[in-house]
């Protein structure tokens, strides 16, 4: 006869009461559990959610990690002067919204020493201008222009043999294009259209900023004599609505072209 | 016949060198943009194109009043019906038609401060620097389209210089310049873009485009102006002197 026991209470065993006690991992389901695994195999299991847990926060810092370092490489804007270049002094024609003028205005700025790239990052430098907080002709934060490209004037497109009418060009042809002394630059401007979206519009704001990038130009690269804008690498008819992108700009001093206040 | 063959070509000469005439009763008002193209965005709900449209409206119905014949490139935004804005050319084909004493383009902007004038930019240091620009024949000579104000510049740097006076006088914010802005250039009359941005005070909130009181004062000022503007571009004609009594025949 199988007489079953229930423990955790007191049993009469003749004329003494004896307390049977409970064990705890056999009336539990997960005491029955830990009971029935070994505890070899416990251990590993406890082990491997470790080495999870571990993995997970490992992924989570290299994922910061690698976000920081592609962000670092999509801001290309040439702020950051190069080692080797001491600053040096250049004029930035900053607009004001205020009384519409455009101001000359000097600046001590590390640059390039390559011409295109210094134009770019100088017109960088001046868009950077207009994202402070304090400036009078706000424009949006960020990389404005993609490429400029110095162009030697004239242009003169090379026609085919049999459109020109004769195999071997006449020496003239080469004279017009290799005049020794004209040093007429054309700078082709090409605006990156994140830039361009975010300019704002207005006749007024549109013709100042290209006044401005002109009298920059102006001022600090005497070479240049004629302005194109494209936006993106494309030609676009206006800034942001208004300003003409399509024609080819004369590089003035745009403090006297601006205009200003009339009060 | 040789005699009326040199009578024409003086006469075309005589025309092609004369100062331009205009109808001095004429005005066209441009309300730029329109359709799908609504400008600059002034606020949520608000596009350009509506603002330059009210504004339109007030300084056509005063110029009326003074004894205008008023030429808009657009009187509502039924375009936007159809999606299809009025391109530049078209409006500038319109106002050419006028011979209009006066062309004004009307612009909106959330940015500047009180009114802006623009003039065309070509004959100044500014000017574009001619490519392969279209042309179109006007009686014997042919223009570029591309440069057809040309040879309304110093008229039309009149005009600015009356209306920039009347603003002044009015206590506007304003600023003048040269603008390379279509269709300023296309336009064969005295033109000029007047950009209207808010009215901003020393330290008080600026006041909107959109304030009522704020585009009726512009309207005002820009129609007065245009009074003495039509007197000084074109002076009335002298009354005919009186007929004498002695003609040919007697």
């Amino acid at each position: 006869m199988i007489v079953r026991i229930k423990r955790g209470r007191f049993v009469r065993a003749g004329a003494v009461m004896t307390f049977i006690p409970r064990i705890p991992w056999r009336d539990r389901p997960l005491a029955r559990f830990n009971a029935a695994i070994p505890r070899y195999q416990r251990a590993l299991f406890y082990v491997l959610i470790a080495g999870i847990v571990v993995m997970a926060v490992f992924l989570v810092h290299e994922r910061r990690v690698a976000h920081d370092r592609l962000a670092a490489h999509n801001d290309a804007t040439p702020l950051a002067a190069p080692v080797s270049n001491g600053t040096e002094s250049f004029t930035l024609d900053l607009a004001s919204d205020i009384d519409g003028s455009i101001t000359a205005t000097q600046r001590e700025i590390a640059l390039p020493a390559e011409p295109s790239v210094r134009a770019r990052a100088l017109l960088e430098r001046l868009i950077a201008e207009y994202s402070l907080p304090e400036s009078s002709h706000p424009l949006a934060s960020g990389a404005a222009v993609d490429d400029v490209f110095l162009l030697k004037l004239p242009i003169v497109v090379p026609q085919p043999a049999s459109a020109a009418g004769s195999p071997v060009p006449e020496a003239s042809d080469f004279d017009a294009a290799a005049d020794p002394n004209r040093d007429d630059e054309l700078a082709v401007i090409n605006l990156r259209g994140g830039f361009v979206n975010d300019h704002p519009s207005g006749v007024e704001v549109e013709t100042l900023t290209l006044l401005s990038m002109i009298g920059t130009l102006h001022a600090n690269f005497p070479r240049i004599t004629e302005v194109r804008f494209l936006v993106d690498g494309q030609p676009k008819e206006t800034l942001a609505g208004h300003a003409d992108l399509s024609r080819v700009y004369p590089v003035i001093d745009t403090t006297a072209a601006a205009g200003g206040a009339v009060r | 016949m040789l005699c009326a063959a040199a009578g024409l070509m003086a006469a075309i000469v005589a025309s092609a060198q004369s100062p331009p005439t205009f109808n001095r009763d004429v005005v066209v008002l441009d309300p730029a943009h329109g359709g799908s193209d609504g400008g600059s965005r002034l606020s949520d709900h608000l596009e350009e194109k509506d603002v330059t449209l009210a504004l339109a409206a007030r300084v056509r119905s005063l110029l009326a009043v003074r004894g205008f014949s008023v030429v808009s490139t657009r009187q509502d935004d039924l375009a936007a019906h159809f999606g299809v804005p009025l391109s530049s050319d078209q409006r500038a084909e319109t106002a050419n038609r006028a011979h209009a004493v006066a062309c004004i383009v009307l612009h909106a902007s959330a940015s500047g401060n009180g009114v802006y004038l623009g003039v065309s930019a070509i004959g100044s240091s500014l000017a574009a620097i001619p490519q392969n620009s279209r042309s179109a024949s006007v009686g014997a000579k042919p223009v570029s389209w591309d440069l057809a104000q040309e040879i309304y510049v110093p008229q039309s740097l009149g005009l600015a210089n009356e209306i920039g006076t009347a603003f002044s006088r009015a206590n506007f914010p304003l600023a003048v310049g040269r603008v390379a802005l279509r269709p300023l250039d296309n336009l064969m009359c005295p033109a000029l873009s007047v950009e209207v941005g808010p009215l901003r005070g020393d330290g008080s909130d600026p006041t909107p485009v959109t304030d009522g009181d704020y585009q009726q004062r512009v309207a005002e000022t820009i129609a007065g102006a245009l009074i003495f503007w039509k007197n000084r571009a074109q002076p009335p004609a002298s009354p005919a002197p009186p007929a004498s009594g002695s003609g040919p025949g007697l």
